[in-house]
Order: C-alpha cells, then structure tokens, then sequence
C-alpha cells in the first residue's frame, strides 16, 4: 500500500535542541525565532516530507498564555511552514497543517472544565489557523476533548482532518477509551483520517494499527515517538535511531498506516529514514473491515451485532414513573443515578435516557441529565427524546458516539433528526411509523424502514448507522402483534442489513401476569434474531431469558455467564440462607435478627428480617419503632461516643434503610406520607469533591428524610431555585477546599436573602465552627450524625 | 501494588482498628476493584535550586517561608507529580451512588493507595540519586505558607498534564483527585558518613 501522505517528524524536542528550555512557550518561538522555527520545517521538507506540522501545538485559548495575542502566534506559524513549504524540493507535496493539541486541562466530569469551553478554545485556534491546508489534532489522551477539537474544527472551517490520539503504556487513552472507541467517535464525527502518535516508539504501535485498520475503512495515520522516553543525565532522550525507526515503521504501513511520520524525538534523518524504506510504489490493498454497529462512552465501546444481542435498559424513562418524574423535575440528581447504577450492575449493555416530563426544560434537564448519568457509568447511553433541539444539545454534549431514539418515517422527523446523527456520529433508532400510522403487516412496516435507510444514504449514513425498530403493539388490542414482529425482525435483517431492536414489554399491555408474558415473547425475539432487547433489567425473568437464550444458542461460551448468574441456584435459595444466618446470629447474641442485622451492617439480613418479622404477624409500625429505630439508635450513640466508626455507621444507616424500605411497602397508603424534609444538598460552585455531601446525604436518607441531591459544583441560584421549589427548610453546603469557601458564603447568603426562614447548615474539611458563623450558616456540623441530629430537632419543631 | 485493610482504616479514621466482619468484606471487595480500576502514572524532574527559586520564564517557584526552612541549603530538588488516574474517580462516583458506605471506603482506599505509590515513586528516585544525595520529606503546594498558587508552575515543569493526565481546576485542585505533586529537596552530605534517608 503506498504511503498517501509522508509526514514530518518531532518539533518541540527539535526546538529544545536549539535552545528552548523547560516552561518556555514554544509557539512564541514563532514571533521571536522565525528563522529557527522555519529551519526545522526545511529539514523536514528537505528530508522528503509531503506536509509539515506548524509551530501551533499549544496555541489553544485554555493552554497558550503569552504576551503576543494568540492570532498573532498561530498565523505566524502557518505563515513560516508555508514560507519553508514554497522553499521546499517540488517533489514533496508541500502541505501545511494547522497543529493542535490538548487544552491540558481536564474535562468534567473528572475535572472541571467544560466542553463548550473546550469547543471555543479550539475554535479559536482553527479560527487563526485558516491558511494551512489541512488541520491536525494530535496527542489527545480523553475522547471527550478529541470530540470537541472535532467539532471546532469542522464547525469553523472546511479544510480536511486528520485526528490522532496518544496511547498509554496499557494502550488505552489516559481516560480508559481503547482504540476501537476512538475509530468509532471519529468516523462518527466524518474526520478524513484518524490514527495514533506519541506515547511510545513504532514496534509498540503495531498491535494498535492493526486493531484500527479492523475497526475503521478511513485512512490510518502514525507518527510515533523515537523510542520510549529515557532518562540519561537528567535529560530525556529518545533511543531509536533512524534506521531501525524506518523499518518499524514499514510494518505499521504493511498493517495499514498510510500516512506517517514521527513525534517526539524524531528528527529529519528518521524522516529520511522512512523515505528511503518505504517504496513509494508499493500497492498492496487495504482491506476494508466489516460494517459494524457501534456505539460508545467516553472509554467504552458496545457493538449492536449482528449475530448475538445486547440489552438497552429502559428504566430511565418517566413514561408510568411517579418518582423518576418528581426527581427529574426537582433536579434530585442522585435518583437518576441509582437507576443507572443499578441497571448497569444488573447487566445492561447500553442505558436508555428519557426526560419528557410535561412543563420542564427538556433541552436543558436532557442534556444535565445525560452528562449526570455519564459521569457514574461507563455504559453508552441511548438519547431518548421526540424534541429535536434537545436532542441536538444532547447529542452535541454526549461524550462518545450515541445511539439515538429516534427517528421515524415521517418528513418531519426524517428531516430534523438524520442531519444530527450524520454530524455528531451514532447510531439511530428507527421507527417503522409514517404519517399514516403503524401498517399492520410486516411489509408495511419494512418498507417504512427502507425509506428511512434510503433518507440517510442522502446524508451520508449507511444501513449499519440504524437500529431499526419494527415496534411492539400489546397482542391483547392486535391478535397477529407478536407474529407480524417476529416475520418483520427476521426480514429487516436478511433484506436491509440494519441491526434491530424492541422494547418488547408493550407485547403484554392490557393483560394480567405481565412479566411471564414479556419473558416469553423476549425469547421468542431473540430466537428471530433481534439484536438490542429494550427492557428492565432488574426484571429477573428478562434476565433470565437473556442468560438462557445465549447459553441455549452457543453465544455465552461453555455457559460461563449462565453458571455465574445462577450458581447459587436452587428453589428456595434466598430465604433460606438468610434466615439460617440470621438465626445463628440471634442465638450468639441474644438480640433480635433485626436489630442484630442492622448492628452489624448487612443491608440484606436487615431487609429480610424485617419481612420475616412482617410475615410473623408484627405490624409495621411496630417493627419500625420497636426494632429499626432502636438499633439504629444504639448505632448512632457509639458513633458519637467514639466506639463505632463512620463507615459501620454507615453500613448499619443502610441496613435499616433496607429494612425500613420493607416495612414502607408494606404500610397502608396514608401512613406512607411520614417523611422528614426535604433536605436540599449540594457540594458548592468550584468545588468537585462530593464524598462528604454523599456521606450525609446517604445517613440522612437512612434516618428517614427526603433528600434533594443537586450534586457537586453547583452555583449559588440553582440552590436557591431548589430550595425554592420543594418549599426546603433546610439546605445542607459541602465544601472542601479553601478555595472555594468563598462559594459557599455566597450561597448562604443568597438562601438568606431569597428564602427567609430556609435554614442553611455546612460542613466540610476546611470549615469550622467560628467560621461557618461568620459567613452566616445557621448550623455547623463537624460530621454526617452531627447534621442528622441537627435535622432531626429542625423537624421536630 | 495493593494496600492492606489496616492502611485503609486509617484513611477511615479509625485509628488502629482494623475492620472485622461485614465491613472487612466490603472493604476488600472495594478495595479490589479500585485496584482493577488504577492506572498509576508518575513523572518527574530534576531542577537546580538558582536564585532562590526553581525554574524559570513562566514556570518560576519562588522558594520562600517555611519552604525555604524546609529545602534549607538545598542546591537542587526533584519536582515530582503522580496519580492513580481518572479511572479511579469514575469508580469513586459509580460506587457512591448507591451506598455512603462504599463512598467512603472507596475514598479511604484511593487515599491508601496513592501514598503508597508515592512512596515507591521515592524509591525509584533514590535509584537515580549520585553518591552521597539523599531526599528530604515530600513538600506540597498547600503546605505550611507555600501556596496552592505553586501547583500551575509546579504541574507545567513536569509537563503533568501530558506526562501523566494531572491537571489543575479553576480552584487549584488537582485532577484526578487521588494525585500529588511535591517538591522533593536533593541533600548533600559528605560521602564517607552519608546518612539513611529520612522516612
């Protein structure tokens, strides 16, 4: 395969030969060393390169702060490439690229900066950079960033591409992504070439080029460092000279690299090097991979496939859901993440995220919400949503390449939802449902999905880009449901090649034992063929089917995941074991199963105890307050007296939590409405660290109060609003760093002024007493039972 | 590179006890998939210590108070930052959505486990060390009266945010949360009664 384009070699660690020294700004060299700068892109033309890289890497708005203004820094150094370029031997190519690297700050949510402040960073950058030729991002170690260096560049100019990452020593980009992930959000985001450079020599590059050039048919490009960095007197050198470089890198072009060059410690006789290696007649022919379905997260990539099934969980929908529509209306962040976790350790492969709750801003909770979700799981998600604005936002936030829900026959949908898929990259859910309705017949419906297919040709997506959904209809209202799905799943896949999926639970609506039903018909879909199953998957008889299927249909090999899932098995498993440990506890110890359960901190034991004591005839009222309260009590008394610590304080709050949820359950409806609060909680504006906010909101929820969790970095008027809108008496501030305690009387005071009677507590490693008083806080509380206690005589009152 | 549960009880307060029973189970099964989660990354750099400061241009770390107590008559100082990466962080999250518990010994076990790697990190360093150097103590921004200010010149002498993902937020605070960045003074005695390094 001939090399396409021949790239230059190293800059910065050329520009240290010269002189630049540690904390210098090396595009500043641009204005005040033009000639040096422009010396090192003859070498490179000189050596037989096509196109050379411009001084430009850091001259991004987060990460360049010079004197110069950044314009002035990022045009002069395209102006001095181009100067070396029309200098350069006429058998080169004579290309110029616009250089750009990372912000080196890191993107929330494990740092604090924001996408679209990323986004204008890099904008700006690609802005100044308009006279190269094509435009290079290199070195980018978190997806997310890549996404937004992305975008930028394609929002704000027309030249070509080309987007390469740095791996790690493990292979994987410093946020967890591995290289099929990256292939995938890139060719969702249509750059014009993607590959690798930096992170270690070109031997090491291999494996990854391979794994590339089967995940992606765009061009591969390389440049890898001379070796991996080493130490020698206190300078870092890089080892591997010309010769051997050139010939490694012979190997990542014959693994399907096509344009190449080097990073650091490169140098033009290494580019030469290459030159020389690498016949510029060569012409095996790459081999294009097979089309796949993929979508991703930030580090993690799901392939829908073709010949097994993933499950999308569903439960983030607020569709029959009273509390997920109360929680997504007051912002109670924390509830929709326990769906997500939950579902995620239940097994599901991707997780479903609606928020079409009546009278709220959906652009704006969809999108917090999506990021809120991405920052506790790695899962992809599915962005669930009918309004093409909050999709747009959504989908433009979403770290990773998406899979959308939904797009259907009709012109308007056609029309303002394929736009986005093609620009932002994913996957598509599509409808079989037009202006006139679901046709009955599996034809109606194919061709419906034929005419969506066809639609996105025009924009550029293939068949592998939809997940098409031939919708489920209750066979209670339409007798022949079932059977028209199963012929059309089978059909979509054999006659459109697209991948397909279902949220087969509807198949029940209307009829009683509904879960056996769903289990049934699930089976059956797969059997068929379906490729994404959307359902519950905290439903054990959905799972079961799942595990049950792809053990029957040698998918889960040698039934490993089957014998994982079922190895305690047996008819009566749970009950049993749980009452044998608990009894043997009670003759140890003299106490009750359950306080003796919720003493010793297991969640579980304490759950079952309190259904076996309700089963036993005590009335709920009186297992709360003769059993849960009490030994909750003893708990909270040796915490404070110093012989029980924190985290069996916790442990033993979430058991009578499980077993206060028993009893709830069991209570008649007007007795259910004895909650405390609500309490709002936050970690204040600038400060990222929750662990103490979590803390208390997990004791508090455990002693029986309404928690609205807003979550961490949180500004001063979203406390407000929420406090506002539940009618809170209490608001509960977390802060850790002294530098962000300034936030925090910020907040106190704005609560103080808005909402006159709200009282505010904090808490924190850095405050104390005196100060808490001094920037106004009602309440002090040096730990998490402090402000329980401090809540419990609130609401006492 | 593992912590034992004694280590990581102390990150949870509770001084000398070692947790039994049901909290033992916990801690280990966090503890394991922190470990699974982990990926260490350490960088550093040698600097000389010239006109009371080290380094220079934009990246200048002025020594002064009880930093300049602490170096002494150091002629030259290791800047060092490491972390168990961002990996951990998400894990962090993930686990503290469910369970105050785990939040808190997710947090403890991540504290254990990045003093533990520094400590190895040293170890390295003193490989590197010529006859007759040994280190001081670690010394962070934050520390006595040198200033959380110190980190953005500290953090860009080591190129952190490309050697190893460590960057700072606009409050100073370093990301990933479990990282840290010290200077570490380089002190010089006469060979022949050189000194065990100070722990």
């Amino acid at each position: 395969m001939p090399v396409k384009l021949l790239l230059d070699g190293a800059m910065g660690t050329q520009l240290q030969n010269l002189g630049l020294r540690p904390g210098e700004t090396p595009e500043l060299w641009n204005l005040t060393r033009p000639k040096d700068v422009r010396a090192v892109h003859e070498a490179y033309f000189a050596a037989g390169a096509d196109a050379v890289y411009a001084n430009t890497f850091g001259a991004n708005a987060a990460k360049y702060h010079g004197d110069a203004p950044l314009e002035d820094v990022v045009a002069a150094g395209i102006g001095i490439a181009r100067e070396a370029a029309k200098a350069a031997p006429c058998e080169s190519r004579r290309l110029v690229a616009l250089d750009i690297g990372p912000t080196g700050r890191l993107l929330k949510p494990s740092g604090d900066f924001e996408f679209d402040a990323a986004y204008d960073a890099f904008a700006a950058q690609v802005r100044a950079g308009a006279g190269a030729d094509f435009i290079a991002i290199e070195t980018m170690g978190d997806l997310y960033e890549l996404k937004a260096a992305v975008l930028a560049a394609r929002e704000n100019s027309s030249l070509p591409v080309l987007a390469t990452v740095a791996l790690g020593e493990d292979g994987k980009l410093l946020t967890g992504a591995s290289v099929e992930c990256v292939a995938a959000l890139l060719e969702g985001l249509r750059v014009d070439a993607l590959g690798l450079n930096c992170g270690f020599g070109p031997d090491r590059m291999l494996e990854y080029v391979k794994r590339l050039a089967a995940a992606t048919s765009l061009p591969i490009a390389v440049k890898p460092n001379a070796g991996l960095p080493q130490v020698v007197d206190g300078r870092t050198v890089f080892t591997v000279g010309p010769e051997a470089f050139a010939s490694d890198v012979a190997a990542l072009v014959e693994a399907g690299a096509s344009l190449v060059g080097g990073c650091c410690g490169t140098t033009p006789a290494h580019i030469a090097a290459v030159k020389k290696a690498i016949p510029a007649d060569a012409s095996t022919v790459r081999p294009m991979p097979a089309e796949r379905t993929v979508v991703t997260s930030g580090s993690r990539a799901v392939e829908i496939p073709e010949n097994d099934t993933v499950i999308i969980g569903e439960r983030i929908n607020p569709t029959g859901k009273k509390k997920l529509r109360e929680a997504l209306s007051s912002g109670d962040v924390a509830y929709v993440l326990r769906e997500a976790v939950s579902q995620a350790d239940a097994g599901a492969h991707i997780l479903d995220v609606n928020t079409g709750v009546p009278g709220i801003d959906e652009p704006a909770v969809l999108d917090a919400t999506i990021q809120a979700v991405q920052s506790v799981t790695d899962l992809p998600l599915q962005i669930d949503t009918s309004d093409p604005k909050a999709l747009e936002r959504a989908l433009r936030h979403y770290n990773g390449k998406a899979l959308v829900n939904s797009v259907n026959g009709k012109e308007e949908s056609l029309s303002a939802v394929l736009p986005l898929v093609a620009k932002y990259g994913g996957a598509v859910v599509a409808l079989t449902l037009d202006e006139s309705g679901i046709p009955p017949t599996a034809d109606g419906r194919l061709a419906i999905a034929k005419k969506i297919v066809s639609r996105g040709a025009e924009y550029g997506l293939k068949p592998r880009d939809f997940v098409v959904d031939v919708l489920c209809l209750a066979v209670s209202a339409e007798a022949e449901s079932a059977n028209t799905i199963l012929e059309a799943l089978g059909r979509v896949k054999a006659e459109l090649g697209c991948r397909t999926c279902l949220g087969v639970s509807n198949i029940s609506f209307g009829l009683p034992a509904r879960p056996l039903l769903n289990a049934a018909f699930y089976t059956m879909a797969l059997a068929r063929g379906l490729s994404a199953g959307i359902v519950n998957p905290l439903a054990a008889d959905m799972m079961t089917a799942y595990r049950a299927f792809r053990a029957l249909t040698a998918r889960d090999l040698a039934c490993g995941e089957w014998i994982d899932a079922n190895k305690d098995w047996s008819p009566a498993t749970a009950a049993v074991a749980v009452r044998a440990s608990a009894q043997s506890r009670e003759s140890a110890s003299g106490e009750s199963p359950l306080s003796d359960a919720i003493r010793h901190g297991l969640k579980a034991d304490a759950a079952a105890a309190a259904r076996s004591a309700l089963a036993g005839g005590a009335k709920p009222l009186d297992v709360i307050g003769g059993g849960i309260v009490p030994a909750l009590e003893t708990v909270g008394k040796g915490f404070e007296a110093g012989r029980v610590f924190l985290p069996q304080l916790l442990m033993a709050a979430e058991a009578a939590g499980a077993a206060f949820d028993v009893v709830r359950a069991a209570l008649p409806a007007q007795e259910k409405g004895s909650v405390k609060g609500p309490v709002v909680i936050a970690t204040v504006k600038g400060d990222i660290h929750d662990i103490g906010k979590n803390i208390c909101r997990a004791l508090l929820e455990n002693y029986g109060f309404k928690v609205i969790d807003l979550g961490r970095d949180v500004p001063p008027e979203t406390v407000v609003a929420a406090a506002r809108r539940e009618k809170a008496r209490l608001v509960g501030l977390s802060a850790l760093m002294t530098t962000t305690v300034g936030a925090m009387a910020e907040t106190v005071r704005l609560v103080h002024e808005e909402l006159p009677g709200c009282k505010v507590t904090v808490g924190g490693a850095v405050l104390t007493a005196d100060y808490a008083a001094k920037i106004g806080a009602d309440n002090y509380s040096k730990d998490a039972m402090g402000l329980v206690r401090y809540a419990e005589s609130l609401f006492a009152t | 590179m593992t912590v034992d549960l004694a280590e990581i009880a102390r990150y949870m307060r509770m001084g000398r006890s070692v947790p039994e029973g049901a909290l033992a189970e916990r801690v280990e099964k966090l503890r394991d998939e922190a470990l699974a989660a982990i990926r260490p990354a350490r960088v550093w750099r040698r600097f000389p210590v010239e006109g009371g400061a080290i380094g220079s241009g934009g990246l200048r770390i002025e020594i002064s108070g009880t930093l300049a107590k602490h170096l002494g008559d150091c002629r030259a100082a290791y800047l060092v930052c490491g972390t168990i990466g961002a990996a951990f962080d998400a894990f962090q999250r993930r686990v503290s959505v469910s369970s105050g518990a785990d939040a808190l010994i997710a947090q403890a076990t991540g504290a254990a486990l990045i003093e533990k790697f520094m400590d190895g990190v040293e170890d390295e360093i003193r490989e590197e060390l010529a006859p007759g150097e040994s280190l001081l103590q670690r010394y962070s921004p934050g520390y006595g009266d040198f200033p959380l200010e110190a980190q953005r010149a500290l953090l860009g002498l080591v190129d952190a945010p490309h050697a190893v993902g460590v960057s700072l937020t606009g409050s100073l605070l370093m990301v990933p949360s479990k990282s840290v960045s010290a200077i570490i003074g380089i002190r010089r005695v006469a060979p022949e009664n050189e000194p065990e390094t100070q722990q």
